[in-house]
């Protein structure tokens, strides 16, 4: 979705950031409160580091709604939002985009190493530990 | 005829002998960036000859003019001549299908490889955007998750990710060693050499000259970016770091990575292995000497037919009699 991370005068006070950071931050604050939140909410616990205008935190929220990272229920004249999935489980799924073995993911990404036969890396371990030793001796 | 059969021949050895030979050789270890620099050349060297093979048997010879309205005329004089045979006329055919069928398939697979890697990568980028932390003091951003895991993004608004979990398991030594080696993949562009020895393998999978140049291809910038590393943190710490990330969860399917990586922590606990500068100088002849026979077996008819006079006073060809001359 393009709108993620296009770059505009968001804040007041003149920075430059992305919709994406601002995404992050709204959903750190859903996920830190644990329940369903008004936007209100979300925009007054953004408040002491952040002072993004409560239209924009609107905006952004219905951005994540519609990118199916959020759902909402109604509560009186507003919507109620909490996340689609925990924190946790969002993170493993990531992570395992990123580390799964796949020719594309070979292509896209550059994992610092793959696994390690655990007989294989008793061994190395040994050997390595010899080598520290020498290295430190010498 | 002669040409073209010896182009395409030489493609065949190079994707057939030459690699299995190189695959076993050990100075790639000493050497991985030179190394790299082989394979393409190897590669790149078999492409190319198939081309210049297809255009051989297309128009037989071909004067090498600075000229290009005369090598173009000279082109199409020659190209009647092979038309006014039947058998020339179905080798321009066969050699026309061979150089674009290449050359098409080639580009097709590299712009797919490009495209689909960026847009794995972009999509990537925005949902980590949603629970990563930059950390300008590592140069990275910091994704905070129990697995140890550690890898980078290149492209653009390329990033270093590091876990949490590979925090708490690497000491200072080993983080800067993780931090420098994925540097050094982002600063080497490595993702755009391994998609092009990938893409060559998927444009022709059934060649196993180009999947062995895939494989070393990846195998090999691991193995420079670790030793990029070894110039910011020691290989001991770089070796440790591998074993404590790579040995941190069961090994559910181990693969080909997984043994590379095993001999990438003994190569870096043995030491540094220098290649001699003979050793290295003669690699890199070989390598411009692959690179330059295509180039050198499609000059040379062309350089032998200079003093062919392919449009005498000006007159079109005459078909018939010259179709002797041409089709060869």
């Amino acid at each position: 979705m393009g709108s993620g991370f296009r770059v505009g005068r968001v804040w007041a006070g003149g920075d430059v950031r992305s919709f994406g950071e601002l995404e992050a931050a709204i959903m750190d604050r859903v996920w830190l409160a644990g329940r369903p939140v008004l936007v209100r909410e979300v925009w007054a616990g953004l408040r002491p580091e952040r002072e993004p205008a409560y239209n924009t935190v609107l905006t952004v929220v219905e951005i994540l709604y519609r990118k199916g990272w959020l759902e909402r229920e109604r509560d009186g004249r507003a919507y109620r939002y909490r996340a689609t999935v925990t924190r946790e489980d969002y993170t493993a799924d990531l992570m395992g985009e990123a580390l799964e073995a796949s020719p594309d993911r070979a292509a896209a990404l550059r994992s610092f190493v793959g696994r390690i036969d655990p007989a294989e890396a008793r061994q190395l371990r040994r050997m390595l530990d010899q080598a520290l030793r020498e290295q430190a001796g010498s | 005829m002669i040409v073209a059969l010896a182009l395409l021949g030489y493609a065949a050895l190079l994707l057939t002998a030459a690699p299995a030979r190189l695959a076993r050789a050990r100075w790639p270890d000493a050497a991985p960036r030179l190394a790299i620099a082989a394979w393409f050349a190897l590669t790149g060297s078999a492409v190319a000859s198939v081309l210049a093979g297809g255009l051989a048997l297309m128009v037989p010879t071909v004067r090498v003019s600075a000229d290009l309205a005369r090598l173009l005329a000279s082109c199409v004089m020659a190209l009647r001549a092979q038309y006014a045979h039947p058998g020339g006329a179905a080798m321009t055919g066969a050699g026309a299908m061979l150089a674009l069928a290449v050359l098409a398939r080639v580009t097709w697979c590299t712009v797919q490889a490009l495209a689909r890697a960026a847009r794995a990568r972009r999509r990537h980028r925005l949902r980590l955007s949603l629970v990563a932390t930059p950390d300008p003091r590592l140069g990275a951003v910091i994704v905070r998750h129990h697995e140890a895991a550690a890898y980078c993004l290149p492209g653009r608004g390329s990033r270093i990710v590091v876990t949490t979990g590979a925090m708490d398991t690497l000491d200072d030594g080993q983080l800067r060693a993780v931090l420098a080696h994925e540097r050094a993949h982002l600063r080497g562009r490595h993702h755009l050499l391994v998609t092009f020895a990938g893409a060559l393998c998927a444009a022709f999978p059934r060649v196993p000259g180009f999947r062995i140049a895939s494989e070393q291809v990846a195998r090999l910038a691991e193995l420079s970016a670790d030793d990029a590393a070894s110039a910011a943190a020691h290989r001991l710490a770089i070796a440790g770091a591998l074993l404590s990330l790579g040995a941190g969860v069961p090994a559910a399917a181990l693969g080909a990575a997984g043994t590379a990586d095993a001999a990438r922590v003994r190569r870096l606990i043995d030491g540094p292995s220098a290649i001699s500068r003979t050793r290295a100088a003669s690699v890199a002849l070989t390598a411009v000497a692959a690179a330059l026979v295509p180039l050198l077996l499609l000059a040379g008819p062309a350089a032998s037919a200079r003093g062919m006079n392919y449009c005498p006073h000006g007159r079109p060809a005459a078909a018939a009699p010259a179709a002797g001359l041409y089709s060869r």
